[in-house]
């Protein structure tokens, strides 16, 4: 039971990733490749301010959130005006430094060592678990009421102009590089309290949990269920780390002689379902043709 | 009073000067044609003066209703807002976009754009609505709910987004080019009504020389960037040296 309430909030982390891609990706058209560094920043600057400088949680979650969005804005200054490819590089670039940066910088972060614990910022007993996965659960859904309002904002009608011609969209006045900076610094900023809030969860930080792998499973998530859909993130996130990495993988009931073979199965379909989807569905599993991506949306 | 100014302006690619013009001013007569054959440079100039392009040298001055503008140190967007537009050569849009909320993009002013303004129910004004409404009433469109399809249709609609901005001077770049005739002389009326109602200024760029003949008052002759000549309509198509260079008479 502790397990299945581990994963199912970990699964929360990643919808909530996913969401802010969506906003990112999705509906502006920022290619972050980053999600892991602003993810980690959060995640190993609680732990660094609760560990190493005893501040107790609360503090270091708004100085972490403070922090990260520091960091976007000024990363989002630099890198917003370049192109797609650009700043898809850019963003991975970011993301290895910080990895990188936690490696080196021990005295801060105790390098491969590792940094723990970090506690629950408080204590339930039993039921703590329970209710951190339910704190997460009312921030992936805020986040979601964020996305459905937003899509039927004048903002955004704002960015989906921006996201097909920025050029178009500046010159009928529209202050387009102000818009998406405001926009990347708050969504990477909201990465990084969702990064922040995997600490406890983890209790233990290593360098190896800030792999580029936890980028490309959000792009994989957010692309399978539709990138430009306001509920493509949560159903994507669904069918991967949710069926995939915890139905089939864990709870997947088969005899203990082929138990061997469910992780060789289990990748095996979930390849044949990414080929299926895109070959069928290239918009995602909750896309449609280019022109109608709007008028279907709630 | 209007006029858009520019002093000693030059535009070069790699070393290869495209522009270089010593003077040229818009904005005096309410409609006014820039002419000149293909490479002459037109296009960049109007991208110049929206501050699109950033020149390699030069000033350009917007004076309007008594208040001097520099351009140089704008960007597009803040160009736009002071009433400097320009619409559009080559074919562009918002794919994602309906026409009425592309119109409506146009017409919502940065303070119903804030992030703020996610959660406030505030609607664009019953009177913009009414004015979106008026223009598709009388501008043909095959789905005014739907999607620009045909080249036409979006050509008209980046026409008439630019309108309902209700800029101080109108920049247009080849309107006529992917416009059935039909529509261009309705493009045409409208535009000249305005300039009327509004006291808006026009500089239509355009090789569709009947149509300059027709409703400019005043011609600008660029070529190989350089103004050549400048002058009323009859004077202009009476010149000796656009004959040459451009009538091919």
């Amino acid at each position: 039971m502790a397990y299945l309430i581990f994963s199912i909030t970990l699964m929360l982390v990643y919808i909530g990733l996913a969401q802010l891609l969506h906003i990112q990706f999705g509906m502006l058209g920022i290619p972050n490749f980053g999600i892991v560094g602003f993810w980690g920043l959060g995640m190993y600057s609680v732990g660094v301010l609760n560990v190493q400088w005893d501040f107790s949680f609360i503090p270091a979650l708004i100085l972490t959130l403070l922090l990260v969005a520091l960091v976007a804005n000024g990363l989002g200054r630099l890198i917003l005006k370049l192109e797609g490819q650009a700043m898809l590089c850019a963003t991975l670039a970011f993301s290895a430094i910080v990895a990188l940066l936690v490696i080196t910088e021990k005295w801060l972060t105790e390098g491969v060592v590792g940094l723990g614990t970090i506690k629950y910022p408080f204590d339930a007993g039993a039921m703590t678990e329970p209710l951190y996965f339910l704190i997460l659960l009312l921030i992936v859904v805020g986040i979601q009421l964020f996305i459905n309002k937003l899509h039927v904002s004048r903002l955004g009608t704002l960015i989906f102009s921006i996201r097909d011609n920025e050029e178009l969209a500046a010159s009928l006045g529209k202050d387009t590089v102000k818009i998406k900076l405001e926009l990347f610094t708050l969504t990477c900023a909201l990465m990084g309290l969702l990064g922040a809030l995997s600490a406890p969860l983890n209790q233990f930080l290593t360098p190896n949990m800030l792999v580029p792998s936890v980028t490309f499973a959000v792009w994989i998530a957010l692309i399978l269920g539709g990138k430009e859909h306001s509920m493509g993130a949560v159903l994507g996130v669904f069918i991967t780390f949710g069926l995939f990495d915890l139905l089939i993988e864990s709870y997947l009931p088969v005899a203990p002689e082929y138990a061997v073979m469910v992780p060789n199965f289990k990748l095996f379909l979930y390849g044949a379902v990414l080929v299926a989807v895109l070959m069928y569905r290239p918009r995602g599993v909750l896309g449609h043709s280019a022109a109608g991506a709007r008028q279907e949306l709630p | 009073m209007m006029n858009l100014a520019v002093r000693n302006l030059s535009k070069s690619y790699h070393q290869h000067p495209v522009l270089n013009l010593t003077q040229a001013s818009f904005g005096k007569h309410s409609i006014e044609g820039l002419i000149g054959p293909n490479g002459a440079g037109k296009s960049t100039l109007m991208g110049l003066l929206t501050r699109r392009i950033p020149p390699t040298e030069g000033s350009i001055i917007f004076e309007v209703e008594d208040k001097h503008h520099d351009l140089i140190p704008l960007s597009s967007h803040q160009v736009a807002q002071i009433g400097l537009v320009k619409t559009n050569q080559r074919i562009q849009g918002f794919e994602s976009l309906t026409i009425r909320d592309s119109l409506r993009l146009a017409c919502t002013p940065p303070t119903q754009e804030t992030l703020k303004s996610v959660f406030s129910k505030e609607q664009l004004s019953e009177a913009v609505e009414a004015e979106i409404d008026d223009y598709l009433s009388r501008f043909t469109f095959n789905e005014p709910d739907g999607y620009a399809r045909s080249a036409g249709e979006k050509k008209l609609l980046d026409i008439l987004r630019c309108l309902i901005l209700k800029p101080k001077m109108l920049l247009m770049d080849e309107p006529t080019a992917g416009l059935p005739e039909d529509v261009t002389q309705q493009v045409m009326q409208e535009i000249t009504r305005q300039t009327k109602a509004n006291d808006m200024r026009i500089v239509i760029v355009e090789h569709d020389l009947e149509l300059i003949w027709s409703f400019c008052e005043y011609v600008h002759f660029l070529v190989d960037g350089e103004m050549l000549f400048e002058g009323k309509p009859e004077d202009v198509k009476a010149n000796r040296v656009v004959a040459e260079k451009y009538l091919g008479l």
